[in-house]
Parts: C-alpha cells; structure tokens; sequence
C-alpha cells in the first residue's frame, strides 16, 4: 500500500539545526488539493476553495474513534493555542475531515469539534465524495466490520494545506504538540 | 489534562496469591476521557501490576455507568491508525501492563446520562479480581 508516497522528500537541510523541520516532510513542489464537493460542520457546500487564504491541518478521523483521533485532536489544539500564544505567525485552522460517512452527520461533527476548540472545522460527506479527496492524496481509509458493528482503518497523517489550496507538508503519526511547534512556524515562515 | 484518580479500589483476589509488595492486582494512573459531545464512547487509561506469584488474566471490564466496556488496542502500521478489540490482558507474576494512548485501553461505551464517579470493575472470567471508583476527567 502506498500512503503520501512519491511526491513527499525531506528538504535537503530538513535535520540539520533548530532552523529547519525536524519531523514533517516538505514537498519539493506543493501540490494543489483535488477538486471536491464536501459539506462541513454546519451542512454548507464545501470545495477546494474552502482553503484558500489561510494555512490548514488536515486530519482524517471519525466520531466514534475513542483513542488516536481525540488524541491528535488535542495535540493539533495544544500545538495551534501554543503557538498563538508565542505570536509565532499564521496559525493553520485544525479540519477534521470524517472517513465515516455513514455514522458522522454534519450535526453529529459539528458537536464533535466543538471539544477542540473555536474555529476548528469539520468536514463530511458520502463516502465517494470523500475518495474524491482523499484518493489523490494518497489518504486510506476502509471500513472494516467487527462482530458488533464497525471500525475505520485510516491514515494516521495530518497534512499542511497552504492558503492557495496546495498540499505543502506531511506529519506522519504519532504525533506529539512540541513536533507542530517545532516545525511549523519554520515551514510557514519559509513560504 | 485532568488525571483522574483512584477514589478507591477494592482487590478481590484471593489473598494466597498476594506477592511481597502491595495488593495482588494493583491500579494505578487512572484516566477516564467524558464522553464529547454527545458521542456514545470515551477511553479509559491506567496501568494493572500483578503483585502476586501467578498470571492474571483480565478478560472483562464493566461498570454501573456504562452500557458496555471493551479492551482494545490501537496500532499504527505503515501509516494506518487501527482499532481492534482485544480478548484479554495477560499480566505476568509481577509484571505491570499500562493502558495508554495509541495503545491497549479501555472503549467506554452507553454512558450513564450523569457521570462523575464511575466504578469499573476487573474481573477474570466470571470471578471479579478489582474494582475501582475513580472521576472522569478530559483527554489531553
């Protein structure tokens, strides 16, 4: 299975001194995010261009996930409110984008991410409407039935999506608040 | 992060298999995330040590305050964050096993409509080995 791969490199000096990412992947050249029809918290129709102007964190979770997908929720709010209180630059937006369509109703996220602060978003959809963003990026996720009902199998990855909609650096799991910290003012500096 | 803590916890193993130090079955750095938002489930984290001379096999978990509680396990594996019930928690003579995050740890599921104190209870098969009262707290 290939996850992010190909088009992610470490930057030539992305281990050398405080200066540079020591934990995300940088794209030589970002890449812009595919085209798709989404809707968020609040039920509104999203596109691509929902990310335009502002810098993003990506991750893909679901409501119902008790353990990785909170605890990267709270690692994305603990990094962004450090980061705000340092005045460290433009401070991305956390998106929590649902690969469990069939249980994560706009409603039903809207209550969701209301935990991880103001201004964090949610987005949900049918499952092809999903693929259509998550398929280009490389981003998997698969339901899988139990004997009481079902999980969702999923990257672990948060993406950085930069304000002109271009998937621009890759955190791979587990993720820990001093890593975002670390590298993205660096990253958002630099661009 | 609220920790929560063990208000009390009452050891039902049989007091012939009680180890040198402490009780047989020990509990310790409790942490039971509130359910968010309505959701029906939390996580429930804390260690177990096997103070005794023999295995301890913990093979279920309930509670007044919950509907169901189940053991579970998360991995991440070439990327893919993944959840997978797990049928029992074998404790070696001795040995501690932690509940943490992004590993094994408690699936609350079904909460009560009130939760405050919430008692879990450990038990092997259908003999109860411990039982703890603890807060719910807030992830991390």
């Amino acid at each position: 299975m290939a996850l992010l791969a190909g088009a992610c490199s470490k930057t030539p000096d992305a281990t050398i001194g405080d200066n540079a990412p020591t934990t995300a992947t940088v794209l030589p050249a970002p890449r812009p995010l595919p085209e798709f029809a989404l809707v968020d918290e609040s039920g509104a129709a999203q596109s691509r261009s929902l990310f335009e102007g502002e810098w993003h964190l990506l991750f893909f979770g679901f409501t119902n996930c008790p353990d990785i997908c909170p605890t990267t929720l709270a690692t994305l709010t603990s990094a962004t409110k450090e980061l705000r209180q340092r005045n460290a630059g433009p401070v991305p937006r956390i998106v929590l984008v649902s690969v469990d369509p069939r249980t994560d109703t706009p409603e039903r996220l809207g209550e969701y991410i209301a935990y991880f602060g103001e201004g964090t978003r949610g987005l949900t959809g049918s499952e092809d409407a999903l693929r259509e963003l998550t398929e280009p990026l490389g981003v998997y996720f698969r339901e899988v039935p139990l004997d009481d009902g079902y999980t969702v199998d999923h990257s672990a990855a948060v993406l950085l999506i930069n304000p002109d909609g271009e998937f621009h650096a890759l955190f791979s799991g587990p993720h820990k608040a001093e890593n975002f910290i670390h590298d993205l003012p660096l990253i958002v500096g630099s661009s | 992060m609220i920790r929560a803590i063990v208000i009390s916890a009452i050891v039902l193993l049989a007091s012939g298999c009680q180890g040198p130090s402490g009780p047989p079955v020990e509990i310790l750095d409790v942490e039971v995330t509130a359910p968010r938002g309505g959701m029906g489930m939390s996580a429930g984290y804390l260690s177990i040590t096997n103070n005794s001379d023999a295995l301890v096999s913990i093979t279920r978990v309930a509670s007044p305050q919950y509907g169901k509680i189940e053991l579970h396990e998360s991995t991440l594996v070439d990327g893919v964050a993944r959840m997978r019930p797990v049928e029992s928690l074998e404790i070696a003579a001795g040995d501690t096993v932690t509940l943490e995050r992004g590993g094994k740890h408690l699936m609350l599921m079904q909460p009560a409509d009130s939760l405050d104190n919430v008692t879990l209870n450990f038990y092997s098969g259908d003999a109860l080995l411990v039982s703890i009262e603890t807060r719910v707290g807030e992830a991390g």
